[in-house]
């Protein structure tokens, strides 16, 4: 296990700095994301369908004038629908600059872990989650924790379909 | 060299920006120079800009930029004082050695100064501060680098002249005053170390050569002739005073009807009003907001306004070495170059007009013989047109050369592939003239540095279809080509209709908006798979928005729908659409990168009740439909 810390540590160059990350749930596991990278959380407002995207771009709402692709989470990772209720929540990200939010089932809290709690994923992960984006996990005495990169959510090849379409 | 080392930030940027206003408007006065060489105010405006340039520079503590101001200065000091006489090698060699001023200005705002070769140019000019055939070596190089300064002082004198005291313009430039100062300082110190204008040859001589002799540590590179184009920048603006204080006006309006607001939204808080009351309250209130906010954006729209003459100044010069590289005589008439458009498109004319117009010198225009022997007048026109028409503007070029040879071009896309004889032969004139804008057509044998291989009009229909614009091609044979430009306004807010497709709610630019009909839709017609319609004398295919982008079709369908016509360039084509719900004006905004490029749709916009609401893009439509 030591071992396999190594390639975690460099990578997450904070390696006993205090992270802050907001968790959200999703299908009753609870994933992490870097808070510095999350600009606000809404509820759900109306979104409006964009045709001819993939299956999992919701669409895109008005946030302040400003108009924000909204990713369901659910859909990306493969998981089952459910009806939106008073839970669910658009966590609107700040992806390389660009404003893109995400639907998830709840947004809970934002809890602070030293860098070195980060583990590495194990190598095999359910759900059809993206290995690439799954930055760590985090395995605590009462929770198990699973650090998101969302930024590498989206790949290259994954973009240039976005705009090549 | 010297790094960049100004303390003063501010110093270097008003620098910057105010030389680059000068290159920009020298490169036009030095060829009206030619054209009108005894025109003195012309020659001293051209002088005081070399000459501001030099100072600045030198105050500044850039040598190289000093030795070719200072050089060409010299030279243009000469021509002042009818020691020299315009002619068109002196200006080629002026005009280089602006180039170089260009290049070296261009260098020190990329913060990064290089050893550049300065000598070639410094030694053309120097014979001409000397009339003695064969003058030592030394003497030679000084006088060359003397006119150097000479054509890089010219500029700034004409752009300050021009803008600030004629039209009454103030700038917005960043650091107005660091631009000021700069002048103000430069001057004193300029003053001292400019020569007068010597006696040419004894002068140059008494110097010290070293002094002057660029030192070439680094290979220096060579000056590239376009290496000052990139030299504008839109970071700053200039806006009319005037219009300045139109918009404070209007904003202290804003702010009265906000105040108002207030009250009224108290008032009903604090239950003080009827309803009566507050609905007259409101409804006042509602259309003088609605007033203000027109009145505002109509204001801000104009502010970005900026006149075409931007693009058009560098014409000339383009114009005049393509003349003097081709054998060609040319005579260049720029009309409406003050008709103003918006910032945004300004920016992308700038390359197709280039094209269109290296086109006209290239392919329309005859030689003088050839031109002679056709029974016209030696030197061709050719005229860059600009005008306002609706929420359009119209940009034209015309040449009085040779015309489009339909034949010639319908044999080339055969030659190429492109097409077949048959398709040839079933041909109008208007789909001849489209197939030059086929990327890799040419009716060029060889390619040359102007022509030939065939990426000139597919850059301009791509750049003008981005734009939303149309493309028209005039042309007779022997008698001359037009090239038409239609082109909106402003991309940042347009007209559109709102049109509904099963429940969701689509903006289509009303520009592109023909005409709308209510149809049964058992008068549809199908012709091999596609949908089309009879509209009067035209068969107009039909797309379905409700399949393009698959729309959940709810409740049953209605025998009668409308259709929205739609015309992309040449093509027209019928969107069918379940209800129309208004004209509204729109704000465009975009997707983002992620969605950038979905097919069929422009960007969004936002409704007054807050839903996004996506733009069709007519020409992507029109594309698809292929």
């Amino acid at each position: 296990m030591q071992n396999a810390l190594v390639p975690v540590k460099t990578t997450e160059s904070s390696h006993n700095e205090l992270i802050q990350l907001v968790s959200f749930n999703l299908d009753q596991e609870e994933y992490g994301v870097d808070v510095l990278k999350v600009r606000e959380i809404i509820r759900m407002p109306i979104v409006t369908r964009v045709p001819n995207t993939p299956h999992y771009v919701e669409g895109v709402i008005n946030l302040r004038g400003k108009v924000v692709p909204i990713i369901c989470m659910r859909k990306k990772f493969g998981l089952f629908q459910v009806e939106n209720d008073k839970q669910t929540r658009i966590m609107v990200m700040d992806m390389e600059g660009e404003l893109m939010g995400f639907i998830v089932d709840a947004v809970s809290e934002v809890i602070r872990i030293s860098g070195s709690e980060i583990q590495p994923s194990p190598a095999m992960v359910a759900g059809g989650i993206d290995q690439e984006c799954i930055a760590g996990v985090i395995n605590q005495a009462d929770r198990l924790l699973v650090l998101l990169n969302l930024e590498k959510m989206f790949s290259r090849d994954e973009r240039n379909l976005f705009t090549g379409m | 060299m010297p790094p960049i080392d100004c303390e003063d930030q501010e110093l270097l940027d008003g620098f910057l920006t105010e030389t680059t206003e000068l290159l920009e408007k020298l490169d036009d006065d030095l060829v009206a120079l030619e054209k009108s060489s005894d025109d003195t105010d012309l020659m001293n405006r051209i002088f005081r800009s070399i000459h501001t340039i030099k100072g600045a520079s030198s105050f500044l503590g850039f040598d190289l930029l000093v030795k070719v101001a200072h050089k060409t200065e010299d030279v243009l000091n000469r021509l002042r004082k009818k020691e020299l006489f315009v002619t068109s090698e002196i200006m080629d060699v002026i005009l280089e050695a602006t180039d170089l001023i260009k290049l070296l200005v261009a260098d020190i705002k990329a913060g990064d100064i290089q050893e550049r070769e300065t000598e070639g140019t410094i030694a053309k000019l120097l014979p001409l501060l000397t009339e003695i055939p064969t003058p030592p070596p030394v003497v030679t190089k000084e006088p060359e680098v003397a006119a150097a300064p000479v054509q890089a002082a010219e500029p700034p004198p004409a752009t300050s002249q021009q803008v600030t005291p004629e039209q009454g313009t103030v700038t917005e430039a960043a650091t107005p005053t660091a631009s000021t100062k700069v002048t103000a300082d430069a001057a004193p110190t300029a003053a001292p170390t400019a020569p007068t204008p010597p006696a040419a040859s004894a002068m140059p001589v008494a110097k010290p050569t070293t002094a002057v002799a660029p030192k070439k540590t680094a290979p220096p590179k060579p000056v590239e002739s376009k290496g000052g184009e990139d030299l504008s920048d839109n970071s700053t603006v200039r806006v009319d005073v005037k219009r300045l204080d139109d918009l404070m006006n209007q904003v202290g309006e804003l702010v009265l009807e906000r105040n108002r607001m207030i009250q009224i939204n108290q008032d009903l808080q604090q239950n003080n009003v009827n309803r009566n009351d507050f609905n007259e309250e409101f409804g006042k209130l509602t259309k003088r907001m609605s007033f203000v906010t027109s009145e505002l954006q109509m204001q801000v729209l104009k502010m970005r306004m900026i006149p075409v003459e931007k693009v058009f100044k560098k014409f000339p010069r383009i114009v005049r070495s393509m003349s003097r590289d081709l054998g060609k005589e040319v005579d260049l008439q720029i009309i409406g170059e003050e008709t103003e458009l918006d910032r945004s498109v300004v920016d992308e004319i700038g390359d197709p007009l280039i094209h269109l117009i290296r086109n006209a010198m290239d392919h329309g225009l005859e030689s003088p013989e050839e031109r002679l022997a056709a029974g016209k007048s030696r030197c061709g026109t050719l005229v860059l047109a600009a005008v306002h028409e609706g929420n359009q503007i119209i940009i034209s070029i015309k040449d009085d050369g040779r015309g489009i040879d339909t034949d010639r071009v319908g044999r080339k896309a055969i030659e190429k592939g492109l097409i077949s004889e048959e398709q040839f032969t079933s041909m109008g004139q208007r789909e001849i003239f489209d197939l030059l804008f086929l990327p890799g057509f040419s009716t060029k044998d060889k390619t040359t540095d102007l022509s030939g291989r065939g990426v000139g009009m597919d850059v301009v229909k791509t750049n003008i279809k981005k734009l939303n614009g149309l493309i028209e091609i005039k042309s007779i044979k022997d008698v001359g080509s037009e090239f038409i430009l239609r082109l909106p306004l402003t991309l940042a807010i347009i007209q559109s209709l709102l049109v509904e497709v099963e429940g969701e709610i689509y903006s289509i630019p009303l520009s592109s908006v023909l005409e709308t009909i209510r149809v049964d839709q058992r008068k549809f017609h199908l012709i091999g798979g596609q949908e089309v319609l009879k509209l009067r004398d035209i068969v107009l295919p039909l797309i379905r928005l409700q399949k393009v982008f698959n729309v959940q079709p709810r409740g049953e369908t209605e025998h009668f729908c409308y259709v929205v016509v739609v015309g992309a360039a040449e093509k027209r084509m019928g969107l069918v659409v379940t209800r129309l719900v208004g004209q509204q004006e729109v704000a465009i905004k975009s997707l983002g990168n992620y969605l950038a490029n979905i097919p069929g749709i422009a960007g969004s916009t936002i409704l007054g009740d807050g839903r996004v609401a996506l733009i069709i893009d007519p020409v992507a439509m029109s594309e698809s439909c292929e």
